[in-house]
């Protein structure tokens, strides 16, 4: 809620009644107007001439942007791409996919900061069909054993984190598994400090305790699911000998977290879907786990991915994906394709299209022309490649390092300007309100998507984004019952909501499933990153409470900024956090600059001592913009696959 | 001392908001929670609602507001100053006990000191407030135990307590003074008073149902607060449950600080910006050129309760920087508002041996 006068926000309240944030906010969330009250907003179109960007009035730049990407049209599966920000609504989403799928003819279209969480739907739908959370975060305080695995919770997501706290508090069981001794472990009842990229290690030998000392639930099992052989058969790959070894930790620990699992009625795991996310297995085995314990599908119970960002889930939701439409549904899909057809009146191509930062990598398949929304990471980790595009469209509420490459900008409000819903991490769709009327005449998103279409030739005829609702509805099956009249002074529905089902679904429910849940498939690959005597360190990356990915939107507040700020102060090209033995050994003191070294480059740090990680282990924030462009653009597919890949590194002094 | 049926009490509101901005208690429609904020339909003030959500603070010392802008003409080479500060008439009706004590801590810190604060002061300057005594307690409040409430002692122009079919209105100020005599408002008999004692006494009795763990012992804890005997492993157990959101200090009747930012809105022009801080950031403390007396958590928790809790204080406020209102608590997603910071205090000097 916002402390409106007039047209000026001068603050926020938090919402007690809310069933989820119960009147806590985090520390981004207590600045949000400082964002909205920035100074970089952009204020009119701008078009490039003669290399500067001037401004333009909405018609010039639409028609720019429409005629170049008319240019295209014919061969735009390859070379034209969209990029769709996950800070969007749902109806402006939705709307950039239509318009990339039905108007310009290409699939190219993706988010790009977060490969992890697309891991975790896939793994989520094909265990359960449920293409999200499949637990609830209202459960919490039902669950008696709480396991977080790879997040630091309280600092990347306060209130769940602040959730699990008070869990604790009341009685739950409460286990962490992370390479870092992060403020979640600190407040467990046991943490488990790994080796980097051993998680799949630890988690399938849990598995195989369950098995060997007969604590599955084998009546679920029988009853409820299936692929549970197959599953068996992987974990028959994984030699005990070796675990100890790969994990860093006794095996006592382990099983004994294994049997307090088991022995839980109920069960709930938590993990981050993003760049500090896990790999597509890793997370099979742990939802593989929770099935062996019978932990899925019942109250208090679930394997609960955490999106980072606003509307990640529901960027999915709106078919924000080369190969996906709305809902999850596949444009490979006959069916699916004839019901958009008929709906939009067009003729959608079968083919799938590439993520955008394949076709960047991949020089010989030339982009074209690009169009992005809101981004910040694109931008620096293939910056020359932008550049090197030939048309470039920048579409945003702020300035942004894209806007420099770009040949047309097109400003659209601020997400206060607009009526929208968004849909949060336990996919619960909630209906935010305009509260002021966009300022300088800037057009809200929907208004300018809709505008681009007509001035290329489509007849859309949206008067409100709860008209587009309505188009969502229909193509969706698990928002087909979510309309504005019941999302207005609502808390929000979780979908799937569906006309037998109006009230929306909390937590994916085993009674209700149409079919037996399945054992997602696994590989039997037991590999730990390799550490060898040139590169003994093994470098992890991720997220903390100021710094989140590039703090584009950070950046541009007050006390956030300042917090921020405090840090590089101290560290003023980033930092690499290394245990007080590495320091000893390395004879550097805190703020000593070293070289880390990897075989696929170089850079220099100042070394943070902290004994939050492990001796042979190193973390970094992933925030500096120096620090990516410098050394992570030589780690371009290990950032993608995320946390549970690590890079073996040397570190010496200065 | 006057009175005023039930029913006719909202004609205050309206003389009121004649010429104030008028702020008072109603339910939010969306959200169904109590907010203090502007209203305009008189008709949706509700005297009996919870403990609104947050403190009227923000009427007086907003979250984030503009207090000046200036402008380099080149020509001249002179720069414009141009401070914005807001003098209107505004009006708190209904407000609290711990709310009003909050405001007269902001008060002492604004006006109070050697330097008086001008945007706080316009703010201020001509403000009526109308206070409302709690004829029951709400179940988090602890204002017993901080001397700041059920019942306003000072500080209001008028100050209302429900005595059943009625409300009596104690005048605080010439200004209450005046706006009864221009109501017309019915005298009350001196027994009245008797009343109003009888239904402040009957609130203070039902506290020991709802405040009973801490009540007795804040006194306690003030006094090793202030002295520091005891085992500061009680700060590190409290530092590791703090997420670092400021959200305490935030929803705090009685915090004051802010932060200043200068920014650039133009080719020669610029503004400054004044924003709500908290003691519980990082950056808050930390000094020019690096240094940071207060860089771990738990050293920026117990600088927050020294501010609330410790005698030394209190000669700045003229009495606890803590005025009971039990928010901090709600709002805390570590679980460490003000009443268990108090509980675990009293853990560690009653552990056997001290």
């Amino acid at each position: 809620m916002l402390d409106m006068r007039g047209n000026d926000v001068a603050g926020v309240f938090p919402v007690r009644n809310h069933p989820v944030s119960k009147g806590r906010l985090c520390v981004r969330g207590w600045h949000v107007h400082e964002l909205i009250n920035s100074n970089e907003r952009i204020k009119t179109p701008l078009i490039r001439k003669d290399g500067v960007l001037v401004p333009a009035t909405y018609e010039e730049a639409i028609a720019l942007l429409v005629e170049n990407l008319s240019r295209y049209k014919n061969d735009a599966a390859d070379n034209t791409g969209f990029l769709a920000s996950p800070r969007a609504s749902n109806e402006e989403n939705f709307l950039l996919m239509k318009l990339a799928r039905s108007v310009f003819n290409t699939s190219n279209i993706c988010l790009d900061s977060d490969p992890g969480h697309r891991n975790s739907i896939d793994v989520m739908h094909a265990g359960t069909g449920m293409a999200g959370m499949i637990g609830s975060l209202e459960d919490i305080a039902r669950a008696e054993y709480l396991l977080v695995l790879g997040s630091d919770i309280t600092k990347q997501n306060p209130i769940i984190g602040s959730e699990l706290h008070m869990a604790a508090r009341a009685g739950a069981k409460l286990v962490t598994i992370d390479t870092r001794n992060t403020q979640i472990a600190h407040l467990s009842d046991r943490f488990i400090q790994l080796k980097p990229g051993s998680y799949k290690v630890a988690l399938a030998y849990m598995a195989t305790v369950l098995l060997e000392e007969r604590r599955t639930d084998e009546d679920f099992i029988k009853r409820q699911t299936e692929g549970y052989d197959g599953f068996v058969g992987c974990l028959s790959f994984l030699k005990e000998s070796e675990v100890e070894e790969k994990t860093g930790i006794d095996l006592e620990s382990l099983k004994e977290t294994a049997r307090e699992l088991a022995r839980a009625k109920t069960a709930m795991a938590f993990f981050s879907s993003g760049i500090s996310g896990f790999d597509r297995d890793t997370i099979g085995y742990l939802f593989n786990l929770f099935m062996l314990a019978g932990k899925i599908g019942k109250e208090g119970c679930g394997v609960n991915p955490i999106t980072g960002i606003c509307n990640l889930q529901g960027s999915y939701d709106m078919g924000i994906a080369p190969d996906l439409l709305t809902g999850y549904q596949s444009i490979t899909d006959a069916a699916v394709r004839d019901k958009f057809n008929k709906e939009w009146n067009v003729r959608l191509s079968a083919r799938p299209g590439r993520p955008i930062d394949d076709l960047l990598m991949d020089r010989s398949r030339g982009l074209k022309a690009l169009v992005a929304v809101d981004h910040d990471e694109t931008v620096i980790r293939h910056h020359d490649e932008i550049d090197a595009i030939e048309f470039v469209a920048y579409i945003g509420t702020y300035h942004n390092p894209f806007a420099d490459l770009a040949d047309v900008v097109l400003p659209i409000a601020s997400y206060i300007e607009s009526d929208g819903t968004f849909t949060n991490t336990e996919r619960r769709v909630q209906l935010f309100r305009e509260k002021r009327k966009p300022l300088d005449g800037i057009m809200p998103g929907w208004e300018l998507y809709t505008a681009i279409a007509k001035a290329a030739g489509a007849s859309w005829t949206y008067t409100s984004p709860a008209d587009v609702m309505g188009e969502i509805a229909r193509l969706t099956p698990e928002y087909s019952d979510i309309r504005y009249d019941k999302l207005t002074d609502s808390f929000g529905i979780q979908w799937p909501c569906t006309a037998d089902n109006p009230g929306g679904t909390p937590r994916f429910s085993i009674e209700k499933a149409a079919k037996k849940i399945t054992f997602v498939p696994t590989d039997w690959s037991f590999m730990v990153p390799p550490v060898s005597e040139e590169y003994p360190v093994q470098l992890v990356i991720g997220e903390a409470q100021h710094f989140w990915h590039q703090n584009n939107l950070m950046k541009k507040t007050t006390i956030p900024l300042r917090e921020y700020n405090a840090t590089l102060l101290l560290y003023p090209q980033g930092y690499v956090a290394v245990s007080p033995e590495d320091a000893k050994r390395l004879t550097v003191r805190d703020r000593a600059n070293v070289k880390i070294i990897s075989p696929y480059g170089s850079m220099e740090a100042m070394v943070q001592i902290t004994d939050k990680v492990k001796p042979n282990t190193a973390y970094v924030a992933y925030f500096v913009d120096d620090m990516v462009t410098r050394f992570f653009l030589a780690h371009k597919s290990v950032m993608k696959r995320g946390e549970d890949e690590t890079v073996p590194l040397s570190i010496v002094k200065e | 001392m006057y009175r005023i049926s039930k029913d006719k009490v909202n004609d205050i509101a309206a003389a009121l908001a004649e010429e104030h901005t008028l702020y008072a208690p109603a339910l939010q429609r969306e959200t169904l929670q109590v907010m203090f904020t502007q209203i305009k339909d008189l008709a949706r003030i509700n005297l009996t609602a919870a403990l609104p959500l947050v403190p009227p603070k923000h009427v007086v010392f907003p979250q984030f507001g503009r207090t000046l802008s200036y402008a380099y003409d080149k020509a001249k080479q002179e720069v414009k100053f141009t401070p914005e500060t807001d003098n209107s008439p505004k009006a708190l009706f209904g407000v609290r006990a711990c709310d009003l004590t909050g405001i007269q801590c902001l008060d002492r810190f604004y006006l109070g000191q050697d330097f008086v604060d001008e945007v706080y002061r316009d703010h201020r300057k001509k403000m009526f407030i109308v206070a409302n005594t709690c004829v029951t307690p709400f179940r988090e409040c602890f204002c017993s135990c901080m001397d700041s409430g059920p019942s306003a002692r000072e500080g209001f122009d008028m100050n209302l307590t429900d005595l059943g079919n009625e409300y009596l209105i104690e005048i605080g100020s010439e200004k209450g003074e005046t706006l009864a005599k221009k109501l017309s408002l019915a005298s009350a008999p001196e027994s009245a008073k008797r009343d109003r004692e009888k239904a402040v006494d009957k609130s203070l009795s039902l506290f020991s149902k709802t405040a009973k763990d801490n009540k007795a012992w804040i006194s306690r804890v003030v006094n090793r607060v202030t002295t520091g005997l005891f085992d500061e492993k009680a700060w590190t157990y409290i530092g590791d449950q703090c997420l670092e959101c400021g959200a305490c200090s935030f929803v705090c009747p009685s915090c004051s600080c802010f932060n200043v930012v200068d920014s650039v809105t133009g080719k020669d022009s610029a503004e400054r910006t004044r924003t709500w801080d908290s003691c519980s950031f990082e950056g808050y403390s930390r000094m020019a050129g690096g240094h940071n007396p207060r860089k771990p958590v738990e050293d920026r928790r117990s600088k927050r309760c020294f501010c609330k809790l410790s005698y030394s204080q209190s000669k700045k406020y003229l009495r606890h920087g803590c005025v009971g209102c039990g928010r901090c608590a709600w709002v805390c997603p570590g679980d460490i508002g003000m009443p268990n910071v108090v509980t675990y205090i009293r853990r560690e000097i009653t552990k056997k041996g001290q």
